[in-house]
């Protein structure tokens, strides 16, 4: 691959080490992201789904997990919507420059 | 092993690594809003969601409490915020 090579700094091997990174990073985000939201809606189904655990787990404790998980990512989607707009709001008040990361964020999709 | 540990950084520019710096920093910020919504998630559906989950969407009066839940929980940082300056001033 050339990210081995030696070609002496041509601009294409910089760009690729560049890249590299940022993917990288962006891929970590992304994992530690996922790890969290699963982490949270194992906690909170957990406890809605399965008051008394059984020997099993019943048909019915899993189809209320998958409903379950459903609504939290619904919830998680509402919140994140009225944290950005309203972070948005109030630095709009005060003038922050933290409105550009909120503007990438919110038009990023996820 | 660790992919990065191939990258010859030495070979970026001074306006390679601010390219860079500034990518972290946006990401950065951005990874600290979704862990505030994380923790938003987390109390509102809390105080939101109390009864059974009979369906995957959220009902109208539970959208409506989780987005209250977002503002009052902002007023309540802010109000925080602002009585601790206020002591501060004392």
């Amino acid at each position: 691959m050339a990210i081995f090579g030696s070609s002496s700094g041509s601009s294409g091997n910089v760009d690729e080490i560049k890249s590299t990174i940022m993917k990288q990073l962006q891929q970590e985000a992304a994992v530690n992201n996922a790890r969290q939201l699963i982490g949270k809606v194992n906690e909170h189904c957990f406890d809605k789904c399965i008051p008394a655990p059984g020997s099993t787990l019943s048909s019915s404790e899993e189809g209320c997990l998958s409903t379950c998980m459903e609504k939290y990512i619904s919830l998680w989607n509402v919140a994140s919507k009225s944290y950005i707009a309203r972070v948005g709001k109030e630095s709009k008040k005060y003038g922050s420059q933290e409105t550009i990361a909120m503007n990438s964020l919110a038009t990023g999709g996820d | 092993m660790d992919p990065t540990a191939q990258l010859d950084l030495s070979k970026l520019s001074d306006a390679d690594k601010k390219e860079l710096n500034q990518f972290l920093t946006n990401e950065a910020q951005k990874s600290n809003i979704q862990q505030t919504v994380h923790h938003l998630a987390d109390v509102c559906w809390k105080k939101c969601i109390t009864g059974k989950v009979s369906s995957g969407r959220l009902d109208r009066t539970e959208e409506a409490c989780a987005q209250n839940c977002v503002e009052r929980w902002m007023d309540t940082n802010l109000s925080v915020l602002k009585h601790l300056e206020s002591l501060r001033g004392q």
